[in-house]
């Protein structure tokens, strides 16, 4: 606990050791600034999600006569309505199922690789591990007109399979980033152990390599998991049957913000985000499990 | 009996090397040639060179795109780290409040850029929410139709991005700040250095590589904006807020000019390569110099 340290002298403390010059009423004033700043900050972050989960709750009439009010009653019509109108069991499970596919992939692909990229050390190794790590700038909108040739080539268009190797393609660079820098951390002492008593490449990898890269799996996963459930464009230019549809899409493409009410925009975003919050306490608890098992058994 | 187990470590890459190349670097390479022909997407494709990069040059909705992706990431890149850097600076010094707050400023991080652009088209409505909040403590004058005017759209998308990210920013920031030795703020502290001096003189420098990632992120982030444009805006009013993004989805997949949508891409990536090497570069060179 580090940040215990360091605190105290850092902090303005009104009951300073005598013998130390204090500026103290200007500094004061400023440390107290600071906190309002923080707090107002903080509270215009907050705010449009307050406003929104209150606006979802009350009736179309209510918001109407006066946007900030207090509600009167509350409802819960607003999301019964958006659920159906997003056909949001149907969107949510394609959303699910393309989510977990992809970040399956990209977990296996991306710790495979990074495990001979950060123990060889060659011209090529260096090579394939460079190209790699361009792809973390590359934009899907420079790929997406010839991306879309190819899978309409391939028939991959419309299907899960398409849309999971693109979100593959395009994440691998950042697993690799991350499990590269990841392993070579790790001394090399223990698999050299497990090679001379008869291990190959495979054994130590499962038994030695796979076991220490969780807790760097689940920080990379969730970066991954998130911006694959919340995007937009893979599957609105490679999905076009409604049925295989995602979340964001058809929260976009069946509701114009121009023109709707906020009691139908609100619930929407908040569908939209919710599974992905309820995946991520019980992750979070897997998470913590997993990092205390290894705790104790080491 | 090493050399055989380095070929099977070697073979490891396969899968990651397939699945990359195949839906990364050759989709990058056959659009590059794509750029340099007349394709309708269809199988008949001849080559014209540079045809369509001159033909952009003689479009104003090009150079206008152009001008709106480079103002709309500069003012992301700095105000959003800018406030990041404030508070992560602000909830340093106050351990007490330090991670609720971090927690609470990273929401907006968790939702999706269509989610958050729906939220803010509302508040951004001339009877919405922000207008309304104007309203009611009387200053009437400052209302205004945000994204229907030409002088503040671009601008009010761009305070979404930075309203979702610069909790990212700070929690960046704030890791880099954790991780200062403790000796040296100590002994600041002790020589009476305070406030802006400690700041300036000892945090400042210590937090370049902080910078360096932050600045990088987001640049090419808010680069390669599209929903928030899209949802918001879709590119209006009278083409103000049109991205290159905007201009590349809207020309490969609905005006029938598609090799001129993907020579757009080209130059979105050029931009894109170009503007965050040299940016990093920059920082990197700063940080060695500190």
């Amino acid at each position: 606990m580090t940040t215990d340290i360091s605190t105290p002298p850092l902090a303005p403390r009104s009951d300073a050791p005598a013998g130390r010059p204090s500026p103290h009423p200007l500094r004061r004033l400023g440390g107290g600034l600071g906190t309002v700043l923080l707090c107002l900050g903080t509270l215009l972050f907050v705010l449009p999600f307050l406003f929104t989960i209150a606006t979802s709750l009350r009736t179309a009439a209510d918001v109407a006569r006066s946007p900030l009010g207090i509600p009167h009653s509350l409802t819960l019509k607003n999301f019964t309505d958006a659920f159906s109108q997003i056909h949001y069991g149907r969107s949510t499970l394609n959303t699910l199922l393309i989510t977990g596919l992809s970040c399956v992939a990209i977990t296996v692909f991306g710790s495979l690789a990074s495990y001979p990229l950060a123990r060889i050390t060659q011209h090529w190794s260096t090579a394939v591990y460079r190209l790699f790590i361009l792809g973390t700038s590359i934009p899907v909108f420079v790929v997406v007109a010839p991306l879309y040739l190819l899978m309409r080539d391939l028939n991959l268009l419309d299907s899960y399979a398409g849309v999971v190797f693109i979100y593959t393609a395009l994440y691998l660079p950042v697993a690799v980033f991350f499990y590269t820098s990841f392993i070579r951390s790790i001394p090399v002492d223990l698999e050299e152990a497990a090679s001379l008593d008869g291990c190959g490449a495979f054994r130590t990898f499962f038994t030695i390599i796979l076991p220490l890269l969780r807790p760097v799996t689940s920080t990379m996963l969730t970066f991954v998991a998130l911006q694959v459930w919340n995007d937009l464009v893979v599957p609105l230019v490679f999905l076009q049957d409604p049925d295989k549809r995602t979340v964001m899409v058809n929260a976009y493409s069946f509701i114009d913000p121009h023109t709707v009410q906020p009691t139908t925009l609100f619930p929407a975003a908040l569908l939209g985000v919710l599974p992905l919050l309820l995946i991520f306490v019980f992750l979070q608890r897997q998470v913590v499990a997993g990092m205390s098992a290894g705790a104790v058994k080491s | 009996m090493f050399h055989r187990r380095r070929a099977t470590m070697a073979a490891f890459l396969l899968p990651a090397i397939v699945v990359y190349g195949m839906f990364t670097l050759y989709p990058l390479v056959r659009g590059v040639y794509l750029s340099m022909t007349d394709s309708l997407g269809g199988p008949i494709a001849n080559f014209v060179g540079t045809d369509q990069y001159r033909a952009m040059a003689d479009d104003p909705k090009v150079t206008a795109a152009l001008w709106h992706t480079v103002l709309y990431a500069a003012v992301v890149v700095v105000t959003q780290n800018g406030l990041g850097l404030l508070f992560a600076s602000l909830l340093f010094r106050r351990p007490k409040v330090r991670k609720g707050l971090s927690v609470v400023l990273l929401t907006p991080a968790l939702i999706s850029p269509v989610m958050a652009a729906f939220i803010w088209s509302y508040l951004f409505a001339p009877t919405g929410g922000i207008n309304a909040l104007l309203d009611a403590v009387g200053l009437h004058s400052l209302e205004h139709v945000w994204l229907g005017d030409t002088s503040t759209a671009l601008y009010s998308v761009a305070a979404v991005n930075i309203w979702m990210f610069t909790g990212y920013s700070c929690a960046i920031f704030l890791a880099s700040y954790m991780s200062m030795p403790t000796e040296l703020l100590e002994a600041a502290a002790l020589d009476g250095a305070s406030g802006w001096r400690r700041f300036a003189s000892i945090e400042w420098p210590l937090l370049a590589p902080a910078l360096t990632v932050n600045v990088t992120l987001s640049l090419i982030g808010s680069l390669k904006v599209f929903e928030f444009p899209l949802v918001l805006t879709n590119g209006g009013p009278a083409g103000a807020t049109d991205t290159l993004t905007l201009l590349v989805y809207r020309n490969v997949f609905g005006g029938g000019k598609f090799a001129y949508g993907v020579a757009l891409s080209v130059v979105l990536l050029v931009t894109v390569v170009v503007l965050s090497s040299a940016t990093s570069s920059l920082l990197r060179l700063r940080e060695r110099r500190i």
